[in-house]
């Protein structure tokens, strides 16, 4: 597994440096922080409401479930747009410059290198997502106590979402030579995943169940509010793992092509 | 030390290598010679465990390939024929990061680094961007490279491909330094370097081993089977002795005639080109030189196309 290790820093290193790293880490942050401001002016204004005509039911409503809770729901939306850029260049550009090669030749299974990117990517998302903890930090300063159960739900269900993105993202990598490809079939796969919770919607009786259950965006609705639903977990695990072992067969393939 | 039995590799429907064996002794260095396309990466690429032969076996002091390959790739050194780098490392992270992979304890990396570089002599550009670095320091990055966690065995596809003549002498002398402590192969398609650096060769040519040897006895044995076909016009059926008493020429032998034409093959002795001899001796004679040309069998052909590219080489 040290060379799995070798391969997560060697991608972390060069995700840092490079003008993708800097732009993705960089609208994540901007779009990010927007959504943020937004909610919580939204927030407020409905708890001045409520305290001058007393709606029912308002009391309720938590701050870190309205704001957190919303926050984290369209991070994973706006992550459908930024997942394609980080896993695009995981194989693919080791392919084209040839690295790969070396890699193949190192005291590496196929496993490892393949299990290597993929932490890389996880690391990466880390990464991006690390600042909006903050956030979490600024609703305490605000007064109210975070709900930490809430909280921590979220970022889970965050984080099984982001991992089935990159798990999509690094298959595609692993198909092609050329990385702005894999960006664009990651893409249109993660658009239409999307798609299929609305379109559900439109479909009468059985379909709707079907593709709903086909959307990671419907699995991923419940965990900001608070809720883990284990169906959604086993979901999202077995997406990934799927995906992963698709990854993992592509690169094996020279093994046994010919 | 290193056996290869029966291996064989297909690309699809095409064979790019047929049946292939042979051994590698311990400290033995081993030249691989075939022309563009006679299957020498492929063969390398399988003995680093690039990927897998469809037929045969490969073992290391016994270790099968194919059953442990983390074990067998640890013992190997490899230098691809155009070493990929990730273009926006610095030179001593690059070599950071492979001494890590390929198992070098965290404590013994940094003294690994300083020794393979020095070696290797690329100690002056460890700042640079791997991808800036001109091909000769490329080609010595990557040989420092392949040197990390001493090897036994070392892998070399074309070392001097690409190479001005300065950086060519260079790098042999290195080959050669780093040829008296380990087991190498390395593969080329220049004829004069095996000779210069090889103790042993295998030539290689459409997938098949075609002649093994030490270089010296490869080259003497090669020559000595030269032929030369020359065919004369009108009259000349009676040349034969003029023929045989040029110095040089081994046998006569008189061929079919066609109509006025008669064909002679001519064995000749090694190194030594008897072409303007022997036309000069047919004018002489007063019969009309319609053809002469070097009759070359299969190995020669071979030999034939690696002198050129070497001539190729030089001249640019």
């Amino acid at each position: 597994m040290k060379g799995a290790w070798a391969i997560l820093k060697k991608d972390f290193f060069s995700f840092c440096r490079s003008w993708v790293g800097v732009f993705v880490l960089f609208s994540y942050l901007l779009v990010g922080g927007i959504f943020f401001t937004l909610f919580l002016l939204g927030y407020s204004q409905l708890s001045l409401q409520a305290a001058g005509q007393s709606y029912e039911g308002v009391e309720g409503l938590s701050l870190t479930t309205f704001v957190m809770g919303a926050f984290i729901l369209n991070s994973g939306i706006l992550f459908l747009f930024l997942a394609p850029l980080l896993s695009m260049r995981s194989l693919a550009e080791e392919k084209r410059v040839g690295t790969l090669e070396l890699l193949y030749t190192y005291p590496l299974s196929d496993f490892e290198i393949v299990l290597g990117k993929y932490l890389a990517l996880m690391a990466e998302l880390a990464l991006l997502f690390l600042p909006t903890l903050l956030y979490g930090v600024l609703i305490r300063l605000l007064g109210p106590r975070v709900d930490g159960g809430v909280l921590f739900s979220g970022v889970l269900g965050f984080f099984l979402l982001g991992g089935t993105f990159l798990a999509i993202g690094l298959f595609y990598s692993s198909t092609t030579e050329n990385q702005i490809l894999a960006a664009i079939l990651t893409f249109l796969t993660l658009l239409a995943l999307w798609i299929f919770e609305w379109v559900a919607g439109l479909l009468p009786g059985v379909w709707a169940g079907r593709f709903q259950g086909l959307s990671p965006f419907v699995h991923f609705r419940d965990f900001p509010l608070g809720i883990v639903d284990l169906t959604d977990v086993a979901f999202f695990i077995s997406a990934i793992l799927f995906f992963f072992f698709l990854a993992l067969r592509t690169v094996e393939v020279r093994n046994w092509k010919g | 030390m290193i056996s290869v039995e029966n291996v064989s590799k297909d690309y699809g429907a095409r064979r790019a290598l047929h049946e292939i064996s042979f051994e590698v002794l311990k400290g033995e260095v081993l030249g691989l010679l075939g022309p563009n396309g006679a299957g020498k990466t492929t063969l390398l690429r399988i003995l680093t465990g690039f990927f897998p032969p469809t037929f045969g076996r490969v073992t290391l002091e016994g270790i099968d390939l194919a059953k442990e390959p983390k074990k067998l790739k640890r013992r190997i050194g490899y230098l691809p024929e155009r070493i990929a780098v990730y273009p926006d490392f610095r030179v001593e992270e690059f070599l950071k990061f492979a001494a890590e992979i390929k198992g070098v304890p965290s404590k013994e990396r940094e003294s690994e680094i300083e020794e393979k570089m020095e070696l290797c002599g690329v100690t002056s550009v460890r700042k640079r961007l791997v991808g800036q670095l001109s091909k000769g320091f490329l080609q010595r990055v990557g040989l420092a490279h392949s040197l990390l966690a001493n090897p036994d065995v070392l892998i070399l596809d074309e070392p001097t491909n690409g190479l001005d003549p300065k950086q060519i002498i260079e790098i042999r002398e290195l080959i050669r330094k780093l040829g008296r402590e380990r087991t190498l192969i390395l593969s080329t398609h220049i004829l004069p370097e095996v000779s210069k650096v090889c103790e042993r060769v295998l030539i290689l040519n459409q997938g098949r081993i075609i002649a093994q040897g030490r270089p010296e006895d490869l080259e003497r044995g090669l020559v000595e089977r030269q032929e030369i076909l020359l065919r004369v016009g009108q009259g000349g059926d009676s040349l034969e002795k003029v023929l045989g008493a040029i110095p040089g020429v081994r046998s006569v032998e008189k061929h079919a005639q066609e109509a006025s034409v008669t064909s002679y093959v001519l064995q000749t002795l090694p190194h030594e080109d008897l072409r303007a001899e022997i036309s000069k001796q047919v004018v002489k004679s007063g019969f009309p030189l319609l053809e002469l040309t070097t009759k070359r069998l299969s190995l020669e052909d071979v030999f034939l196309k690696l002198v050129l590219s070497e001539e190729a080489v030089e001249s640019r």
